[in-house]
């Protein structure tokens, strides 16, 4: 019901956004999963209309919105990356304006208020003052404004950053409730690729502005299905070792990590014994070495050589 | 609209220390250049020439005390030196018969002032005695003064256009103190809109079912509202508890503080549609503010400038109009249509800054 054809972004000569098509169907829950300036943002900004793309069309039920922006607004709620309340009014205030301004009013507003609270858990702190709360607690006010109006399709933009693990349960709980139990369609752009993985059905991939990879967590990781990872943990850094694994002929790729490497190579290689091997020509002091089967992180890893996180 | 209206209203009766640290500075500024209720005269020591007779030494100082806004007081000259010379009165006037010196301890603004106001007098004077030595007539001094005491009110304004009624450090003051406090209030209520911007409020707002031209409405009216008021407030303290005259033509004032609000509501979006962010935004306001009132006579009257470049400028600022439509107003009782002039500028100059400001605010995605 909502889709973008070959939709581009530039700013001055930067693209920011090129060629992507994406769309949803109704009650699905979608991921758009991407690095920093992948231009996820960008994307979403298009999407809610609030930008005019430089090329390409974004459709609601077929209308175009950016010729008529006016089709999607009461049907889209959406939760912008950064904290985008008024901080010196309280919560309540807050949902009072954003209501009012979507048309809700008397009654029926305060019964939107108090179920939005109700459903991010803010009930009893309605009358604090937004700029005292903490981050987690002005993330869950950030997606109440969002959900006010009871919108058909809700864009969230990141709205786990940088918050505190029980907040992000609680918040992505709630979007999976949202999803399942009321059938409302999501759109869930984040870099952690556990919480996509939790969430969606279907996920997007994004780097660079463009779409790499599409599908479902089991269609994405099927990409590196014929292939193993080997994780290995030194005691320090040794940036040689990199260049030299590198040399074996069998290795996909290789990746430095936080404590040692990742290293993507083809399944039952049997590749330990040579890794070994120039680990120990290295000096290099190992301290663990696993064997896994890839995850979507390594799917990424695999398809743009970098890490999802830097 | 009216809901955004009423968001920033809420947001300020949270937050209203800026708006009330202007009116306190108003308030601050005024009483300390226009002084406490009643009219404060500007003091002048005079001492006389020897080339003056003392007949006419009475008829000058007479003459010079006329207007109400200084107070001439013969002194000695050898104290009035003495006095200019340590510095301890800043300046004294030497009369002589047909010219006069001013003895300066340090540049002060009222020296200028009250030069240009001896100045006056020594001209009117110097020309009457021309044309009675032309016309040889020994009442024609008499006949002179007559005229100008009951004749036609042409002639009244001769001298007022330099001179006496030209300057009322009181008006002067309380008119140009308030218009300069009131542009930060006005720009700073706008910033709002750039602070919303930014931190993402403006999205969404904008992602709902309210147009954009009505957001943009709602900013602007509460930014001319405050400020409107801010300057219509302060107006009505002064006239009414503090005994400060701003002329008895009350529409004639409103209709000019609407139409000077109107002009920095829009110079303030051309500010905003300039800057790129609200830092900039701050920093610019008061070079903006500080130098729009001293060009455009808001910190001294423009009788007092001599110099064409300056001038020519404040014929751009809407300041310059501001204050000459309410002097207009409060000190020659004029009404609205002979003010039509001043008032129209600030309307021009308001709706072009508009035009572009917003065009600019939008370009900018
Ligand atoms: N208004 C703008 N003007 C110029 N460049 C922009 C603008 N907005 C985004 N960009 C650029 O476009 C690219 C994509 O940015 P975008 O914010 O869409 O990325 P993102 O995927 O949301 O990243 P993040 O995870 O950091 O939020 C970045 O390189 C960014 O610098
Ligand atoms: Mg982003």
């Amino acid at each position: 019901m909502l889709e973008t054809t070959n939709l581009r972004k530039t700013f001055k000569k930067q693209v920011a956004v090129d060629d992507v098509n994406l769309y949803l169907e109704k009650g699905e829950a979608v991921g758009l999963l991407g690095p920093n300036g992948a231009g996820k943002s960008t994307t979403i900004s298009m999407m809610s209309s609030l930008i005019k793309p430089t090329m390409g069309d974004v459709t609601w039920h077929g209308k175009s919105i950016v010729e008529d922006p006016s089709v999607i607004r009461l049907h889209l709620g959406v939760v912008p990356q950064e904290i985008a309340l008024y901080k010196e009014l309280t919560a309540h205030e807050n949902l009072k304006f954003f209501g009012k301004i979507y048309g809700l009013k008397g009654k029926k507003l305060e019964n939107e208020i108090a179920h939005v609270l109700e459903m991010v858990g803010l009930t009893e702190r309605k009358n604090d003052l937004v700029k005292n709360y903490s981050g987690g607690m002005q993330r869950r006010i950030n997606i109440a404004v969002a959900l006010l109006h009871e919108p058909e399709v809700i864009i969230m933009d990141e709205p786990t950053v940088g918050i505190d693990p029980q907040s992000r349960n609680y918040i992505l709980e709630m979007v999976r409730r949202l999803n399942h139990e009321k059938g409302m369609t999501v759109l869930y752009t984040s870099h952690y690729m556990e919480e996509v993985e939790r969430l969606c059905d279907r996920i997007y991939i994004m780097d660079n502005g463009r779409i790499i990879a599409s599908g479902t967590k089991q269609e994405l990781t099927s990409i590196l299905s014929s292939e193993e990872t080997i994780l290995i943990e030194l005691d320090r850094p040794y940036p040689e070792l990199t260049l030299e694994l590198e040399k074996i002929e069998e290795v996909l790729r290789v990746v430095e990590t936080d404590k040692g490497m990742k290293l993507i190579v083809p399944k039952n290689s049997r590749l330990l014994g040579k890794v070994f091997r120039v680990a120990d020509k290295h000096k290099a002091q190992m301290v663990s070495v696993n064997v896994q089967v890839p995850t979507l992180e390594d799917v990424f890893l695999h398809l743009t050589g970098r890490k999802l996180r830097d | 609209m009216r809901t955004i209206i009423l968001l920033q209203l809420q947001r300020l009766r949270r937050e209203p220390g800026l708006i009330l640290s202007m009116f306190a500075m108003t308030f601050g500024f005024v009483f300390l250049i226009g002084g406490f209720g009643g009219g404060e005269r500007i003091d002048v020591p005079i001492y006389f020439d020897a080339s003056v007779n003392v007949e006419k030494q009475a008829l000058l100082l007479d003459e010079l005390n006329e207007s109400d806004s200084f107070s001439f007081t013969e002194t000695e000259p050898s104290t009035a030196k003495k006095q200019v010379a340590l510095g301890d009165i800043p300046y004294a006037v030497k009369a002589m018969d047909s010219n006069y010196q001013m003895l300066i301890a340090t540049d002060n603004l009222n020296q200028m002032l009250v030069d240009n106001y001896v100045h006056q007098i020594y001209a009117n004077e110097l020309r009457i005695q021309e044309v009675e030595a032309g016309v040889n007539d020994p009442d024609f001094r008499d006949k002179v003064d007559r005229y100008l005491a009951n004749g036609p009110i042409a002639l009244t304004s001769v001298t007022s256009e330099g001179g006496s009624g030209g300057f009322d450090l009181q008006k002067q003051s309380l008119f140009g103190m308030t218009l300069f406090f009131s542009i930060y209030t006005i720009i700073f209520s706008l910033g709002k809109l750039a602070e919303e911007k930014r931190t993402g409020t403006w999205n969404r707002v904008i992602l709902s079912p309210v147009s954009k031209w009505q957001v943009y409405l709602g900013h602007l009216s509460y930014a001319f509202m405050i400020g409107f008021l801010q300057i219509l407030v302060v107006f009505i303290f002064f006239n009414y508890v503090f005994n400060y005259d701003i002329g008895s033509n009350f529409p004639a004032v409103i209709v000019t503080v609407a139409c000077f609000t109107f002009s920095i509501v829009a110079l303030g979006m051309l500010m905003l549609g300039l800057v790129k962010s609200l830092e900039q935004l701050n920093a610019l306001v008061p070079i903006v503010s500080v130098s729009m009132a001293m060009l455009g006579g808001a910190y001294w009257p423009m009788e007092a400038v001599s110099n064409q470049v300056i001038l020519a400028i404040s014929k751009l600022l809407p300041i310059t109009y501001g204050m000459e439509a309410l002097k207009d107003i409060a000190i020659y009782d004029q009404g609205i249509l002979s003010l039509a002039e001043p008032l129209s500028i600030m309307i021009l100059f308001g709706v072009l800054c508009m035009g572009i400001g917003i065009n600019l605010i939008e370009r900018k995605v």
